[in-house]
């Protein structure tokens, strides 16, 4: 016999703390190590500048302040191949799962970012 | 020597005319209509998969020409910017650049 009263009562307890779980749980993975970055960052810096803003060759992308999941998320396409570039994809292969989020962490985190949303820059706006 | 000269001060003078080879900034910003319904909101996330939908005002134009043309060609793989890639001719995809690159952060 299932008592009924004992089940309700651990629902009641359970739902509260697996919430709390994924709540806590979704920016501690996300979370990249910004000091950690850095240090993996030099190899980064002679095409995307030591500022992150790429401003030497217009090719390559600026990264500072560009979002850090958006940043973890293209290279995670550059390694799997998703996104082919060839620079790019071999810098990639060698990431492990870490180093995305503390690169992405870094790149997102640094200062004199030159990047904006479109947000105010709309004809009608 | 003279003509060695001449010669190197007419490329300099050329070489980087040829290369910023840009489109009509004007052109640009009324091209931009449609991106802003996604890179136009602070924040914003795409549905699946889930992340923020990159800044791209304010980015480097030959990035910007290449990103686009990649999505046009498939090789990258983001459903929506491959519909909008294709539907965007070389010149809109100059325009565009243009527009965006020159963009600056609000103070």
């Amino acid at each position: 016999m299932i008592d009924t009263n004992r089940m309700s009562e651990m629902k009641r307890l359970t739902t509260p703390l697996a919430l709390a779980a994924l709540i806590l749980a979704g920016p501690a993975f996300a979370k990249g190590d910004i000091d950690a970055g850095k240090a993996k960052a030099v190899p980064c810096q002679a095409c995307h500048g030591a500022d992150g803003n790429a401003g030497i060759d217009p090719q390559y992308p600026r990264l500072a302040g560009q979002y850090a999941d958006y940043l973890a998320r293209a290279l995670h396409e550059y390694k799997t191949g998703e996104r082919k570039n060839p620079i790019m994809s071999g810098f990639a292969t060698t990431l492990s799962e870490k180093d995305i989020e503390d690169l992405s962490a870094y790149f997102a985190s640094l200062p004199g970012s030159k990047l904006t949303d479109l947000h105010g820059h709309i004809e009608g706006e | 020597m003279t003509r060695a000269l001449l010669l190197a001060i007419a490329l300099l003078i050329a070489l980087p005319c040829a290369a910023a080879e840009k489109g009509d900034a004007e052109a640009g910003k009324f091209k931009v209509y449609t991106c802003a319904g996604c890179h136009g909101i602070v924040g914003w996330h795409n549905a699946y998969p889930n992340y923020h939908v990159p800044k791209i005002g304010g980015q480097n134009y030959d990035y910007l020409v290449a990103a686009l043309n990649a999505y046009k060609k498939g090789e990258r793989s983001h459903p929506t910017m491959r519909a909008q890639g294709e539907s965007l001719s070389d010149e809109d995809i100059r325009d565009i650049a243009t527009y965006l690159s020159g963009l600056t952060p609000a103070p």
